[in-house]
């Protein structure tokens, strides 16, 4: 759980500043933010399980 | 009328014949000297005979050309994340960004990540790979370099589970404020609101 937590806080502040940098208007960039954020998320899950399936030990 | 700007050349200065116009937004245009250069495309217009061209006026040559200011908000900009936003007055900015970055470095270093140098047994190749995430942990700042001068950081602790965690937030909190550097740096110059 402790990984998962550490995970979303660093896609929080990466976004944050993806979003702040990126072009357009105010909106754009928050929709644009908030994209980023829920790509490093979903990706992540899907590693996550990913891995979990490769006999990897 | 929707030709892009890749395509249409400014063929005259000044031309006055118009015979049909329609607003332009400013954009980079390229010049028949193959230099991007910023115009005043206010005008869009349909030569008699020509077909139509953008005639546009060209206001500014130099204006690519950075200002020592903004040079200077760089180089705050990186000593201290957020500081080159809050010069220019750009409060919100200014939080989020420097927020992002400090919160990022400081939760390294409290998670176990550590810093990276090149230390005096760092010869040859060794050193070599300690230059990238050396660079990376340089952006940022004062903070990187206040570690080093006062040695806090750089001290490994892999027993920890989340050392890998924490060297990842230490560099990308340096990564991340190189991109707020240029952000700042591209606001100072006027290219970017």
């Amino acid at each position: 759980m402790r990984h998962l937590l550490w995970m979303a806080l660093f896609a929080a502040l990466t976004a944050v500043v993806f979003g702040v940098v990126a072009k357009g208007s105010d909106r754009q960039r928050l929709i644009y933010g908030l994209k980023v954020l829920g790509e490093f998320l979903a990706v992540a899950f899907i590693l996550g399980w990913i891995l979990y399936f490769l006999p990897l030990r | 009328m929707g030709a892009s700007a890749g395509r249409i050349q400014p063929v005259a200065l000044g031309v006055s014949s118009l015979l049909n116009c329609q607003g332009w937004e400013g954009r980079h245009l390229k010049d028949r000297r193959d230099e991007f250069v910023t115009y005043e495309a206010s005008t869009y217009l349909h030569l008699k005979g020509q077909g139509t061209h953008l005639v546009a006026k060209e206001i500014n040559r130099t204006q690519d050309k950075a200002p020592p200011r903004a040079w200077l908000l760089g180089v705050a900009a990186w000593a201290v994340p957020g500081l080159g936003h809050l010069l220019q007055g750009k409060w919100a900015r200014a939080l989020l960004l420097g927020g992002a970055v400090w919160a990022m470095f400081l939760v390294g270093l409290a998670i176990g990540g550590h810093l990276f140098r090149i230390g005096p047994n760092d010869q040859g190749f060794s050193a070599t790979l300690q230059l990238l995430p050396m660079s990376a942990n340089f952006g940022a700042g004062l903070l990187y370099i206040g570690c080093w001068l006062t040695n806090t950081g750089f001290a490994e602790q892999a027993q920890r589970v989340t050392y890998e965690y924490g060297n990842t937030f230490l560099l990308c909190a340096g990564l991340l404020n190189y991109l707020a550097m240029l952000d700042a740096f591209d606001i100072a110059a006027g290219r970017k609101q």
